[in-house]
C-alpha cells in the first residue's frame, strides 16, 4: 500500500526560483522508479515533499488518497514513520553503534527492546551487516555505512521507501550492489524511489525511468509498461529466525 | 498488514496509540539516555548544578533565616518581660523588696531574680564574647529582676510595674522586651519579602540557566533530533529527552542548594544556637527538615523542566527533518 500521486504540483521557493512545474506522476504501490537528472532539476525538492519536509506550492500530493501536505502537526510523524528515506550523506549517528543506529526508527515507533532486536538483526541480515551490528560507523567503509542507512530505512518494514543520490559516494561495483539492494526491498510490495544522476547505471535495471530538467518532466519511460508485479518475497523470506537468533 | 493499513481504509496513517507500556518505554529510555549523556559531561553538568544551586540556595537560605526568625520573635510572644538592671553594689535586700512587690502585681507570672554571677554564665554562653569578658577583671554585669508578664497582662498593668520599677531605690535601666520583638518582627518581614523578591529574581535566573544548558545539548544532539523526526517522531518524543536534562539539571542545583544550606548552618549553628540558649530558646534551628528538603527539591524539578520547556519549544519547533 504506497500509492503515490503528484497532481499538478509545483513548487516555488521564496527566492523566486521555481523547482517543480506542475509536476503530473502517479506511483503504483508495489512500483520501482528511478528518479534522474541533472543536479537543481528538481530531484531532491521531488522528495523532500514526499517526506513532507517542503510542501508543494500549488497542487496536490496524495499518498494513499490522502493529501499528505494537509497533513497535521500531530499526524505527520505518524506518517513518516511509513515512509523509509536514504540519502547520500547517510546521516548515521557517530556515537551510537550499528544496532543501535538501525534500532531508532523502532524505538520511535514504541516497539519492545526485544522485538526491536529481531527487527534489527533482520534488517541488518538483509544488506549482509549482522556481523557489524557492534561497530560503531566511523569503523566501517563508506559502502557498508551507506547500507547501515538502507537498514536503518527499512527497519520498520516501511510502504515507501525513497532515496537520494544513495550510491553518490561510491564507485561502481559497489552502486550497483545498492541499487540491487533497492530492487530487493521492492520485490517485498514497498513502493521505491531512487533518485539519481548515474544514468549509465540506472538504464541497466529495467525499471521506469523519469527524468526532471528545471522542474519539469522530460522523460518518463517503463520497459514494464506500467504493469507492477506481484510481491515475489516477504519481509521474513530471506531471514530465517535460526540467523538471527545465530549472530546473538 | 502491519501498522492497522487494513483495519482502517480511510486514515492509512492513524496516531499510534503503543497505549501505557510503550509511553512508559519512551520516558524510560529518554530517562536512561538523557542521565549518560549528562554523566559523560560531567564538568558541564557540575557547573549547570552549582549555577542552579547557587540561584536556588539565596533564597532557600533567606527563608529559612525568616522562619527562625518568626520562630524566636514567636516564643518571646509567648512572654514579654521587663528585665530591671540595678546599680554596682546595690542590696540585693532591695531588688528582693521590689520582686515581692512586683509579683504581687495584676499581670505578673514571674518575677526572676538574677544575680551578677548568673548573668554572667547566660553571658558567656553568648561565645565568642569569653575573650571580650577575659580582658574585663570584675565581673561588669549588674544585679537584675526579670519580670515575666502573663498573657492577661494589659498595657496598663505594663505601666504600672515600669513605674514602680524606675521609682524603686538603685534602679539603673528598666528594658521592655517589646522594643526588641518588634525589632525582630520588623526584621523577619523584612528578610521575608528580601527572600520573595529573590526568589522569583533568582527563579528565573535558575530557569534562564537550564534554558541555556539545555539548549547548548540540542545543538551538540541535533543530527539525532534531525534523524528522529525524519523516522516520525513526534515533537514530545523529541522533546523528552531535552525535559529529562532540565529535570536533571533542576534537580541537582537543588541538591547542591541543600548541600550549601547544611554547610552554611553548621557554620553558623553553633554560634546560633548558643545565642538561643542564653535566651531559654530550644537548641535546634528550624526549617531544614525533610518537607523543606522535598519543597527545594520539587522546585528544582519545576524551573529545570520550565527551562528545558522553553529551550526545547524555541529550538525544536523551528527544525527540519534532515
Amino acid at each position: 500500500m504506497g500509492t503515490i500521486q503528484f497532481q499538478q504540483v509545483s513548487k516555488r521557493f521564496e527566492n523566486g526560483q521555481e523547482a517543480l512545474k506542475s509536476v503530473n506522476l502517479t506511483f503504483e504501490s508495489g512500483s520501482m522508479t528511478f528518479l534522474t537528472g541533472h543536479s537543481g532539476a528538481g530531484k531532491s525538492t521531488f522528495l523532500k515533499l514526499l517526506l513532507c519536509i517542503d510542501r508543494p506550492s500549488r497542487g496536490q500530493l496524495l499518498v494513499n488518497d490522502v493529501n499528505i501536505s494537509k497533513l497535521s502537526a500531530r499526524r505527520l510523524p505518524h506518517y513518516r514513520r511509513h515512509v523509509g528515506a536514504v540519502f547520500q550523506d547517510h546521516h548515521l549517528l557517530a556515537e551510537r553503534t550499528v544496532f543501535e543506529n538501525v534500532a531508532i526508527p523502532l524505538r520511535v515507533a514504541g516497539m519492545a527492546d526485544r522485538d526491536i532486536g529481531r527487527r534489527v538483526r533482520a534488517a541488518l541480515t538483509r544488506v549482509g551487516l549482522l556481523s557489524k551490528e557492534r561497530r560503531y560507523p566511523a569503523q566501517l567503509s563508506t559502502g557498508e555505512q551507506q547500507r547501515v542507512g538502507i537498514a536503518r530505512a527499512v527497519a520498520t518494514r516501511p510502504n515507501i521507501l525513497i532515496a537520494d543520490e544513495p550510491t553518490g559516494n561510491l564507485d561502481p561495483e559497489l552502486s550497483r550492489d545498492i541499487m540491487a539492494l533497492f530492487k530487493q526491498f521492492n520485490q517485498v510490495g514497498t513502493t521505491v524511489i531512487v533518485a539519481s544522476h548515474d544514468l549509465a547505471l540506472i538504464e541497466t535495471m529495467g525499471e521506469r525511468v523519469i527524468e526532471l530538467a528545471e522542474g519539469s518532466v522530460v522523460r518518463d519511460d517503463d520497459p514494464r509498461g506500467g504493469v507492477v508485479p506481484k510481491p515475489s518475497a516477504s519481509w521474513d523470506s530471506d531471514v530465517h529466525p535460526a540467523v538471527v537468533e545465530a549472530a546473538r | 498488514m502491519a501498522f492497522g493499513f487494513s483495519r482502517r481504509r480511510r486514515d492509512p496513517w492513524p496516531v499510534q496509540r503503543g497505549g501505557i507500556s510503550a509511553w512508559l518505554r519512551d520516558h524510560g529510555r529518554a530517562a536512561l539516555e538523557t542521565l549518560n549523556f549528562v554523566s559523560r559531561r560531567l564538568g558541564t553538568s557540575l557547573l549547570v548544578w552549582l549555577l542552579v544551586g547557587i540561584a536556588l540556595a539565596l533564597p532557600a537560605g533567606l527563608y529559612l533565616l525568616q522562619v527562625n526568625l518568626t520562630a524566636v520573635g514567636g516564643a518571646w510572644e509567648g512572654r514579654p518581660g521587663v528585665s530591671i538592671y540595678f546599680d554596682h553594689g546595690a542590696d540585693p535586700k532591695l531588688a528582693d523588696a521590689l520582686g515581692e512587690r512586683l509579683q504581687a502585681q495584676p499581670g505578673v507570672a514571674l518575677v526572676e531574680r538574677i544575680t551578677p554571677a548568673e548573668a554572667l554564665e547566660q553571658f558567656q554562653a553568648f561565645g565568642g564574647l569569653q575573650d571580650a569578658l577575659d580582658l574585663v577583671e570584675d565581673n561588669p554585669l549588674p544585679l537584675s529582676l526579670r519580670v515575666v508578664l502573663s498573657p492577661a497582662a494589659t498595657a496598663d498593668d505594663l505601666v504600672t510595674i515600669l513605674r514602680l520599677a524606675e521609682r524603686a531605690d538603685d534602679v539603673d535601666e528598666v528594658v521592655v522586651e517589646k522594643t526588641w520583638l518588634e525589632r525582630v518582627g520588623q526584621l523577619s518581614s523584612l528578610v521575608r519579602r528580601l527572600g520573595s523578591m529573590l526568589a522569583l529574581l533568582f527563579g528565573v535566573g535558575a530557569v534562564l540557566v537550564t534554558a541555556s544548558s539545555v539548549r547548548l545539548a540540542i545543538e551538540a544532539r541535533l543530527e539525532e533530533v534531525r534523524v528522529m523526526k525524519l523516522v516520525g517522531a513526534s515533537d514530545a518524543q523529541l522533546r523528552r529527552p531535552f525535559l529529562y536534562f532540565g529535570a536533571y539539571y533542576g534537580v541537582g542545583g537543588a541538591v547542591v542548594a541543600a548541600m550549601l544550606l547544611s554547610l552554611a548552618l553548621i557554620v553558623i549553628e553553633p554560634p546560633l544556637t548558643a545565642l538561643l540558649a542564653s535566651y531559654d530558646q530550644p537548641l535546634k534551628t528550624r526549617g531544614f527538615d525533610p518537607t523543606f528538603l522535598i519543597v527545594t527539591l520539587s522546585i528544582g524539578l519545576i524551573l529545570g523542566v520550565t527551562g528545558a520547556l522553553f529551550a526545547a519549544r524555541g529550538r525544536l519547533n523551528r527544525l527540519d527533518a534532515l
